[in-house]
């Protein structure tokens, strides 16, 4: 491949990045925690159980995601239809949502009837992660030329055979990327199984911030992150075999369909089932935000933007809009970094083995536990001689480690997809060969670089395990607040808080969808 | 070629920056700036339930000249984990909020030094010999009590539980939500509550319990808000939580405080948590950090402790808010447990209360 120099050496940015963000803090808790006798907790069979239990769990949360979230992505990327665009922001919602807040609101519309346990957690995951499957396969999805379907069904083949021999093939290495990233997601879950979760769905996640908060037990936690490490990156590997280098499909986005006639009923009623599956939660925080004790009310949306704010004067939670500023500030930050380090990446995979393996390493970060991550950051970077906490940076660059995988996820398939004879054909017409390159590839570049970059602004946004560590206690981000204000009583607090939850939606739809706008527009 | 259209960009950037801007005459003044040359800088460790008056702080810095940071660990366990893997090179100055069932474990990895507060003096009598010879200093207190919804018992027609005991008999059944001691700290205080009661006979207590239909809650969110009929509008009127729940019904009430409240604190079986300050060993402020410490114990702290942070102030004759005296509980004798035995201990407990529970 006629590729410019500075490619094959696109992998050395993510690759200083891990290095300084992942390598150094996790090397810096080790070494305080692990010795000799850590071998030793790899025999105690808990932490195996445990992932087994995890495991189970997460492959039925991944499931049912897929099963939810294919037909969202089909419908809400390729078609045409009022409302479109908002929709598909709307997809991303869950994804942001605090898992406090989706936890209670399940609780609330679902604990009637299913109460804690395993049918919740995973209703609640799969929740949580369609953004993930809607976005990465409709990334790719958008790619598929719809034609070679129709060309193949008027050769006689029904609707079915036609998805299963023109369409799987070109989307499999999406869906495989997309499943197992919500599997990870679902592995590692904390938030939603401690709150609304039981015996069986008990994650390595739990366990280990059990070892090192309660029972101060370093040399089991150190065991079991590993194990969780060791889990999360062999998924990771077999996910990235099953992604053979796919060829056929254009890397521009096909105009979107007009639905007509049957396939127009089809249409209205997944995007109709997929606006109530993710607003319902939403609105269930609505009308928590409006009601009181005497009935409905406005107090709590005034104590957010009126003069008395909650809790003002007090260092605890401060001014709800500066807690916003800050949160959408970090987004901002960390979709810069994530898009400029996981589209090097990306790009990177492109170009060898090196960059191959680089590019599977970004993920490394999303099977490290949070309490393992902060604490090693806080160790590395939090005290003297090299205190970035001031800097306000730690936050950021915490959620581009998470964020960056899942750039690369969106990316990686449509890149592979592209056909790289266009840059041939650009450099036989004398183009430079980075002109050349970009000729090839630019299209689909920037379109899956602004479906990942809203996703990297969602993560930021909704994150709350490494901002609790790094954040300063005085400058909460918005999930901060909402989890302190739930930490304690009175009607206030939580009225408080579900406004403040369907702030944070209004933020990320609007964030995500403006992304995308920019992203669309030719 | 076009990239996203810088306007976008340039449009959500103003906006955060005008967010920040419109929203900063509350953004507080201890922001870390060398104000004036020679100016110290302390930094506050603590977890993500502490709170104060901004004015409280502003006061001491101006009075004191140094400027307090504020750097959170995540919460209790969590920053108590973090000081103890950084013992000897400390993330901050000063920390506040270990608590009595981890302050031994960080006792012992050395994470603090000695320091005894002129202001300990003062201290509460039954607070005078918490300092575990010098190393830290008791700030406040709080109890970790079963809370009951007495407008649902008057409704029922049943009289609430008054003991432990009365939890386990069947004509509560069904009636009770605890947290998993091993995700919750309320939860795992009210373990060691009856763990003080019944001594070697807890786990038949528990199993009376589990047959009485007890609920698990994850945490105390999930408990207080998902299952407790007052605060969440679930179905179960009896909830563990803390001696100062009830009069967060008066100060976070919408437009005009109740006159009454209608949750109790019951005043048998609570569970007292202590919470310290303490120096970091291998700081390089150290007079600055014992004014903190000092200050921390002071009067104007102390009487701004509670309705911030909805504990009881260490030292002795504060004056405490009405909605203190009048609805929080007061309990005389509660449970507790030595510090060292709980440290050596709590494994050996969560595994037999998961093994009774079935969890």
């Amino acid at each position: 491949m006629h590729a410019p120099t500075w490619l094959r050496w696109a992998w050395v940015v993510p690759a200083a990045f891990l290095v300084a963000f992942l390598a150094i803090p996790l090397a810096s808790l080790g070494r305080q925690v692990i010795s000799p006798g850590t071998v030793g907790y790899l025999f105690d069979p808990l932490p195996w159980q445990v992932a087994g239990l995890a495991s189970g769990q997460a492959i039925v949360s991944t499931l049912l995601a897929l099963a939810i979230g294919l037909p969202m992505a089909n419908v809400l990327t390729r078609y045409r239809f009022w409302g479109r665009r908002w929709a598909l922001a709307l997809a991303t919602v869950p994804f942001v949502l605090p898992t406090v807040v989706v936890a209670l609101a399940f609780r609330a519309l679902l604990g009637g009837s299913l109460g804690s346990g395993f049918a919740i957690v995973v209703l609640a995951h799969a929740y949580l992660n369609l953004a993930v499957v809607v976005r990465i396969v409709g990334a790719r999805w958008v790619t598929i030329d719809p034609r070679m379907d129709l060309t193949a069904r008027s050769l006689g083949a029904g609707p079915w055979t036609a998805f299963r021999t023109v369409t799987w093939p070109a989307l499999r290495p999406a869906i495989a990327s997309a499943a197992a990233i919500v599997f990870v997601f679902s592995f590692t879950s904390l938030g939603v199984v401690l709150l609304i979760g039981d015996s069986s769905t008990r994650t390595l996640e739990s366990l280990v911030l059990r070892q090192t908060s309660i029972l101060l037990d370093f040399q089991g936690a150190a065991v079991s992150a590993a194990i969780q490490a060791l889990v999360v990156g062999s998924v990771l590997v077999l996910a990235a075999r099953q992604r053979a280098a796919q060829r056929g499909g254009s890397a521009r986005p096909m105009r979107l369909i007009r639905p007509r006639g049957r396939s127009s009923l089809a249409v209205g009623v997944v995007a109709t089932a997929a606006a109530v599956i993710v607003l319902a939660p939403v609105l269930a925080l609505v009308w928590a935000s409006l009601r009181s004790s005497s009935g409905w009310t406005l107090a709590w949306w005034s104590g957010l933007f009126g003069p008395n704010t909650i809790d003002a004067g007090s260092t605890r939670i401060g001014s709800p809009l500066s807690a916003m500023a800050r949160s959408l500030t970090f987004a901002i930050a960390t979709g810069a970094v994530a898009a400029v380090v996981g589209g090097l990446a990306a790009v990177s995979v492109l170009t060898g083995r090196i960059g191959r393996a680089f590019a599977i390493a970004t993920a490394l970060p999303l099977g490290i536990s949070a309490a393992t991550l902060g604490l090693g950051t806080l160790l590395a970077y939090g005290r003297p001689p090299l205190d970035l906490r001031a800097t306000g940076l730690l936050v950021p660059i915490a959620h581009a480690l998470i964020a960056v995988p899942l750039v690369v996820a969106v990316a990686t398939p449509t890149l592979r997809a592209t056909d790289p004879r266009l840059v041939t054909v650009a450099a036989n017409l004398g183009a430079r060969p980075t002109r050349a390159w970009w000729t090839g590839y630019g299209p689909a570049l920037r379109t899956v670089m602004v479906a990942a970059g809203g996703l990297a602004c969602a993560v930021s946004l909704g994150e709350f395990g490494a901002a609790s560590f790094l954040a300063r206690a005085d400058g909460p981000t918005v999930p901060l607040v909402i989890a302190r204000l739930l930490g304690r009583p009175g009607e206030a607090s939580f009225g408080v808080a579900a406004a403040l939850a369907v702030v944070l939606v209004i933020m990320t739809t609007t964030l995500v969808a403006a992304v995308d706008r920019g992203g669309r527009r030719r | 070629m076009k990239r996203i259209p810088a306007p976008f960009v340039l449009v959500l950037t103003a906006s955060a920056l005008l967010l920040a801007a419109c929203s900063s005459e509350s953004a507080p003044e201890t922001e870390t700036e060398a104000s004036s040359a020679g100016s110290v800088t302390v930094q506050l460790l603590t977890h993500d339930s502490f709170a104060l008056s901004e004015d409280v702080i502003a006061d001491f810095e101006e009075s004191s000249g140094i400027n307090i940071e504020l750097v959170s660990g995540g919460d209790a366990g969590s920053m108590v984990a973090g000081a103890i893997l950084a013992a000897g090179a400390p993330t901050a100055d000063v920390m506040f909020g270990v608590d009595n069932t981890l302050v031994t474990r960080a006792l012992d990895e050395g994470v603090f030094e000695p320091y005894t507060s002129p202001e300990a003096d003062s201290l509460r009598p039954d607070l005078a010999d918490q300092t575990f010879d010098g190393l830290v200093t008791p700030i406040d207190f709080g109890d970790v009590c079963i809370n009951i919804d007495d407008t649902w018992f008057e409704a029922e027609g049943i009289a609430p539980p008054t003991t432990l005991d009365d939890l386990v008999d069947p004509a509560y059944s069904g009636l009770l939500v605890v947290q998993d001691p091993g995700t919750s700290s309320p939860g795992l205080a009210f373990l060691l509550s009856t763990v003080a009661r019944y001594g070697d006979e807890w786990p038949n207590y528990w199993q009376q319990l589990k047959g009485n239909n007890v609920a698990i809650a994850g945490s105390w969110s999930d408990a207080y808000y998902g299952d407790f009929t007052f605060g969440g509008g679930g179905d179960r009127p009896i909830v563990v939580s803390y001696a100062t729940s009830p009069p967060a019904e008066i100060v976070y009430a919408e437009g005009e405080p109740p006159e009454t409240v209608s949750t109790s604190s019951m005043d048998d079986g609570c569970y007292r948590q202590i919470e310290y300050a303490g120096i970091l060993a291998g700081t390089d402020n150290v007079e600055a950090a014992q004014q903190v410490v000092d200050w921390l114990l002071s009067a104007p702290v102390q009487e701004d402790i509670p309705l911030n942070m909805f504990v009881f102030p260490a030292r002795a004759d504060t004056p405490l808010p009405e909605v203190f005296t009048e609805f929080a509980g007061q309990v005389e004798m509660p449970e507790q447990l030595p510090a060292d035995y709980v440290a050596e201990n709590v494994e050996g407990l969560l595994t037999e209360w998961g093994s009774v529970m079935g969890r």
